[in-house]
């Protein structure tokens, strides 16, 4: 690969903060920053998000704060060579976009279809816990998107990832990272 | 655009590639690689889980059917160095009864070779790139050979805690045999024991091929091409010989390359998929496919893991990702009672957080709140055993081309695979007996991490035999069609093993390029 082709590949990730587009400018960011920002979502919809950072939430307390919606937002928006999803270990065919609309969408509408219309982000956090064990065995009548199971999977491994995954994750839990190389931005 | 004629043209550049690489540079033979993905450098190799997927491939050409789907994405590699880039370096050997499970138990398929015909090749390669462990020890099982150049790693209390309840069924440990440096060796320095090698070693500890075979194909003046794309090969009229291969090149510009040998190691489901998009009248099945097994005996590895928390510290952020201390003892093809194929035991590995490996994926069951909780008692105090299980091939488990196309027009493939009743019987009982020794080692909990039966590594699909009639290539990766196509990688294994693989692909792609450069004036078209 040429010097120039090789340093558009790995834009950004020689840093390892992720690039977010703030007030027409590209500044590098770590999820967490971006999500206290109020950075603007470039590929997921109000809906979504919202959707997005409950179910996070529910799934991994801290994740909505850790920036859960604006990481998955700001990868979908990338190249899927340069994705660091964890669907692109799952055999998840890119765009990755059509999965998490199909997923997050799927979530959605099977809420509002079982709870007089409410969405999941308006379920109780009780009601969103119930949600989740249904979903991630595959019990829910009438579901229609990606299996349940493998949303579950993919969704529970974005909000591991941006919680517990980070150099800040380490040592929140109190574990050494060891790192030989950085992720400068503890990201 | 054709490019000049070279001596040899190698499509991938992961382990095998690079090793044939290598040989054939110091032979003086001109050579070019190309590698479908980046050019990637030591220093890109971040210590993250997160930034580690970036080495792996963002959507396959595969579609993935049958019973027990095979898991692509997360095992294979995406540029230079391949999934070598990001493999736990585990070196046990293939042992004698893996070679001819056809004669012994009328199952299966055999080799045409022996281990003894490999045993020497073992030996260099561990001189060559560098493996730690203690070969005497491990001689309870195996023919002797040499010494390893390195003494074994050192070991951790995830590893030690478990070797009391192996012990209480009989079961041996002796260090794991790695390809990691537990000293300085040949101007890489030692591991420092942090548990990144899944996502790639950048200090060179880790024989990984940017730091052995490839560098050494590039001192001997090897060409890398990176993001260039193989779609097919090109013969001549009569169809006995390769002429090159066409690829689109970093510009997505097609391109010929020439060469008057060709070596396909782009790994056991890509080198079929090629030769099936190869066809031409002479080869109307793809190439040398007379006997129709090409892209046949498809087989992958399975894992029983054992899961135990301790309520004290066992230190699962150190070590080596890979193991620290392994067995033998139910290696036997008849070892489980009810089941068949061999079983390879791990102790002791270093976990981090996230990603399919890490300890949150320890119990897939919980989230919320009862993960959060789970997580601050598993950060000091969990530790897995691990047993690997063999398929047989079955002529079911196959490749083979589907519709749709990739970006360059050629055919997408389906990779089919399932797991037969002696898989699922050996799968279980390998569960059984690890639940019987975590249940002896004092921990606080013990479970199993049961989920769907995983596919772990990837063999067959060009499988080596005796002749053109049972198999595609010799047991030097020649095909019995082509005199001068050939194949290197684990897609020539007939039967599996239950050990890690990347020793013996390394061994029999050694004991391949020695050959290949020994007859190259009998070979090269």
């Amino acid at each position: 690969m040429s010097e120039i082709e090789r340093r558009a590949l790995m834009k950004g990730a020689a840093l390892s903060a992720l690039a977010f587009s703030v007030g027409g400018s590209e500044v590098l960011l770590s999820p967490r920053q971006a999500h206290s920002q109020n950075v603007p979502f470039r590929t997921l919809t109000p809906p979504q998000v919202e959707t997005l950072e409950a179910v996070g939430e529910a799934l991994v307390p801290g994740a909505k704060t850790a920036g859960i919606a604006n990481f998955v937002d700001q990868q979908l928006s990338i190249p899927p060579e340069q994705a660091l999803l964890e669907a692109r270990i799952l055999n998840i065919r890119p765009p990755y976009a059509n999965f998490y609309r199909a997923a997050l969408g799927a979530i959605d509408r099977t809420s509002r279809a079982k709870n007089n219309d409410r969405g999941f982000a308006q379920l109780s956090m009780s009601e969103r816990s119930d949600f989740i064990d249904l979903m991630r065995q595959n019990k829910i009548e009438g579901w229609q998107g990606p299996p349940g199971p493998f949303v579950y999977l993919v969704l529970r491994s974005d909000a591991v990832d941006v919680v517990y995954g980070t150099v800040d994750g380490y040592a929140a839990l109190g574990i050494p990272y060891m790192p030989h190389i950085t992720p400068t931005k503890r990201w | 655009m054709a490019n000049e004629k070279v001596d040899a043209v190698i499509v991938g550049a992961g382990a095998s590639g690079s090793l044939f690489a290598s040989v054939l540079a110091k032979a003086g033979k001109k050579v070019v690689l190309l590698e479908s993905g980046p050019d990637w450098q030591s220093s890109d190799l971040i210590s993250s889980d997160m930034w580690g997927r970036r080495i792996k491939p963002a959507g396959v050409p595969f579609l993935f059917e049958g019973k027990n789907p095979y898991g692509y994405a997360y095992q294979s590699g995406w540029g230079v160095g391949g999934a070598a880039l990001h493999y736990f370096a585990n070196f046990p050997r293939y042992l004698p009864n893996d070679f001819k499970v056809k004669s012994e138990h009328n199952r299966g398929l055999d080799w045409p070779i022996n281990y003894s015909d490999l045993a020497s090749y073992y030996d260099k390669v561990a001189q060559e790139i560098g493996v730690s462990g203690d070969a005497k020890a491990e001689e309870i099982w195996r023919p002797k050979g040499e010494p390893y150049p390195m003494p074994p790693m050192k070991t951790f209390r995830n590893g030690q805690v478990w070797l009391k309840g192996l012990e209480s069924v009989g079961i041996r440990m002796v260090p794991q045999p790695v390809g990691m440096n537990s000293t300085e060796f040949k101007g890489r320095p030692a591991c420092i024991y942090d548990g990144w090698c899944h996502v790639g070693c950048p200090i060179g500890a880790l024989a990984n091929p940017l730091v052995t075979y490839l560098a050494d194909a590039r001192k001997g003046g090897a060409e890398v091409r990176a993001l260039s794309t193989v779609t097919r090969l090109l013969t001549n009229e009569a169809g006995d010989k390769v002429t090159g291969v066409e690829y689109y090149d970093s510009k997505k510009e097609k391109q010929v390359q020439e060469a008057s040998v060709v070596i396909l190691a782009a790994w056991s489901a890509q080198n079929p998929r090629l030769m099936f998009n190869s066809t031409t009248d002479k080869h109307p099945k793809g190439l040398a496919n007379s006997s129709g097994l090409l892209g046949k005996y498809m087989m992958a590895h399975f894992a029983s893991g054992t899961w135990a928390l301790f309520d004290d510290d066992v230190e699962p952020h150190m070590g080596t990702v890979g193991g620290q201390y392994m067995s033998y003892d139910r290696y036997d093809k008849t070892s489980k009672k009810g089941a068949f194929g061999s079983t390879y035991i791990l102790a002791g590995a270093a976990f981090k957080t996230s990603d399919l490996g890490g300890f949150a994926n320890a119990r897939l069951d919980l989230f919320g709140q009862q993960l959060a909780d789970f997580m601050r008692r598993a950060k000091r105090g969990i530790t897995r055993l691990t047993a690997f299980g063999e398929e047989m091939p079955n002529i079911e488990n196959r490749i083979e081309l589907a519709d749709g196309k990739d970006e360059f027009g050629m055919p997408l493939a389906k990779i089919v695979h399932s797991y037969d009743q002696d898989a699922v019987a050996l799968w279980n009982a390998n569960f059984e007996e690890g639940l019987t020794i975590a249940k002896a080692i004092g921990a606080k909990e013990v479970w199993s991490a049961r989920g769907n039966q995983p596919t772990i590594h990837l063999f067959g699909g060009t499988i080596m035999g005796t002749d053109a009639g049972n198999s595609i290539t010799n047991s030097y990766g020649q095909t019995h069609e082509i005199a001068n196509l050939w194949i290197a990688g684990p897609g020539l294994f007939p039967t599996e093993g239950a050990s890690n693989p990347t020793y013996t692909i390394f061994a029999v792609s050694q004991r391949g390029a020695e050959q290949l450069v020994e007859k190259w004036g009998a070979v090269a078209g």
